[in-house]
């Protein structure tokens, strides 16, 4: 505290900022300690089964597998699918695009990232479901593929422009001098601009990566609902953590063990979620040295 | 094209039912009801009924009977809308909560098949055939007599009043688990739009929710086929009927109780007819029948 904050005279202003600080510090450490507290009962009861069985019947036995093994397959998906694209995207709009054209590309890519996930579930269910259906000669659409593909669709305008941004403030002075070595354009925006910006990259995909974990309503619209482990079966129908708790989490409210059981899977998201973050940074550091 | 159509259907139903409505007036006690979507038409059309000639503010949202039920219990909602009785279950858990059913109608629950399948012949179906598709031992049509094309099983969230009074009739258990399901849907909108969006589902819905895509078939019970008609509920000899039910916490005073004898009263047994339903309780009423 003394050698950190005190060795520089804070001003006043310095002390709101943080203590604003501090209100974001303390809900975040509150919403983990939540979430803990609230799964103590259920995993007491369950132990590591609850992360291992592969049964959730309210009343008898609550079993998570299902849910994370379609929540990690789901994710997986959406970013193989997004990042050719998204990367690609990002590479040309910052390196070839003349500036007025960038700026709206930008423009339309930031305005998509906001569009809520109940708009993406309601185009979801109501045409990519059949479409994947048809396209596929499926028994059904409402499958992990779907899912994954919608979150796909939902994650990239986020990854294409803050991946842009990390590409396009890149200096010129590397391009300048990239360029006057005799590479060409591509090789430049390959060879020296790509790998300079790869710390934005990797924390631009870490952040969709978390959108997508997180996306309940939309998924829910389109994955099935199917508490089932799907072996490497895409396919097929199967449920996430997220829409599993949106679909049992108003109706749970308040009942005990079901509670800690939703709160448990909660808490589970969280982990993982932590744990993406945590290995992209330490991708990060190990890259940049 | 006919699939876009059948999006679009389901488009617009999903957005009439996803979101909380709401029917608001500025002043005057604020009663809010949650729950079953079986019974949310009759109340969210006797709400703005009743609001004319009343100071209440009225919340109606969407849920399901269990949340409905589990909201009332837990003081978050001062009615709630359930198509099914309290299971014992949960008159042992909520026994504090004093919890009374008011009933204001009837209805009929149909075992319906995707338009497709009944126009291929599958016109009526016993309960034991309908178990053996839910256990999962029936997987395609051909064995019901039906085209060589398996099976979309279509099952409702746990807690649903739709599914208890289905399961109870086919299982003689509410909460019967059914290994053959492949999709978890909740609402009646989102059962309805995915048995219409697929050409081979059977699923469960109240009668009112029946339309060209969507098509219940008979029930064959000891060789008589009794066909889903509201003459045959009338009658009594359909076999898959339940009550509309009000749950209260303890006797309901002031306004809420004015709202719920405004349902039971001739004008809100008008609108119970006008929704699809059978009136109750009103001997007045019966001629709406």
């Amino acid at each position: 505290m003394h050698a950190s904050i005190g060795a520089r005279q804070l001003e006043p202003v310095g002390w709101i900022f943080a203590a604003l600080n501090l209100i974001f510090l303390v809900s975040a450490m509150g919403l983990g300690i939540f979430l803990v507290v609230e799964s103590v009962p259920i995993l007491r009861l369950e132990g590591v089964d609850f992360w291992l069985g592969d049964d959730w019947w309210v009343g008898e036995s609550f079993g998570a597998l299902p849910m994370i093994c379609g929540s990690l397959m789901v994710t997986g998906l959406a970013t193989l699918l997004v990042l050719p694209v998204a990367l690609s995207g990002a590479l040309f709009t910052s390196e070839y695009l003349s500036p007025p054209f960038r700026r709206r590309v930008k423009g339309i890519m930031e305005l998509l990232a906001g569009v809520p996930g109940i708009i993406y579930g309601l185009l979801g269910v109501s045409f990519l479901t059949v479409g994947v259906k048809d396209a596929l000669n499926l028994l059904d659409g409402n499958t992990l593929f779907t899912a994954g593909l919608l979150l796909a669709i939902m994650i990239l305008p986020m990854i294409l422009t803050l991946s842009e941004d990390a590409l396009h403030s890149v200096s010129s002075e590397f391009r300048e001098a990239a360029e006057s070595l005799g590479l060409t354009k591509l090789q430049t925006a390959l060879r020296v601009v790509l790998p300079q910006s790869v710390p934005g990259i990797v924390g631009a995909v870490l952040l969709g990566i978390g959108r997508a974990m997180g996306e309940t309503i939309a998924v829910m619209l389109v994955v099935g609902s199917l508490d089932r482990v799907p072996g490497f079966n895409l396919f097929a129908s199967g449920q996430t953590i997220p829409s599993k708790l949106g679909r049992e989490a108003a109706e749970a409210l308040g009942s005990g063990l079901h509670w800690n059981a939703l709160m448990a899977l909660g808490f589970t998201l969280f982990l993982v979620v932590a744990i993406l973050t945590f290995s992209g940074h330490l991708f990060i550091k190990r890259n940049s040295q | 094209m006919r699939g876009s159509v059948r999006g679009w259907v389901g488009l617009v139903l999903f957005l009439a039912v996803s979101f909380p409505f709401a029917v608001a007036a500025d002043t005057g006690p604020r009663i809010q009801i949650v729950g079953s979507t079986t019974v949310l038409p009759v109340v969210s059309r006797s709400a703005q009924k009743f609001m004319e000639s009343s100071s209440s503010r009225i919340l109606v949202n969407a849920g399901g009977s269990g949340v409905g039920i589990h909201s009332v219990a837990g003081g978050r909602a001062d009615i709630g809308m359930a198509s099914r009785g309290i299971s014992p279950d949960e008159n042992k858990r909520f026994e504090k909560s004093y919890l009374i059913v008011h009933s204001v109608g009837l209805d009929a629950v149909a075992c319906v098949v995707s338009s497709e399948i009944f126009q291929a012949g599958v016109r009526r179906l016993t309960a034991r055939q309908i178990a053996g598709i839910y256990l999962g031992e029936i997987r395609n049509w051909k064995e019901v007599g039906g085209p060589n094309r398996k099976i979309v099983v279509v099952d409702k969230e746990r807690h649903r009043g739709t599914r208890h009074v289905f399961m109870q009739y086919i299982f003689g258990n509410a909460s019967q688990r059914t290994p053959g399901t492949l999709l978890v849907t909740g609402s009646n909108n989102e059962e309805q739009a995915k048995i219409a969006q697929s050409d081979s589902a059977i699923g469960m819905l109240s009668f009112n929710w029946m339309n060209d895509d969507v098509k219940a078939v008979s029930i064959l019970d000891q060789g008589k086929e009794i066909l889903p008609t509201w003459e045959a509920v009338r009658q009594g000899s359909y076999p898959i009927v339940r009550k509309l039910n009000f749950i209260t916490a303890g006797q309901p005073k002031g306004e809420i109780k004015a709202f719920i004898d405004f349902v039971k009263g001739p004008e809100g047994q008008k609108i119970v007819a006008e929704s699809g339903y059978i009136p109750i309780g009103n001997p007045k009423s019966k001629r709406l029948n």
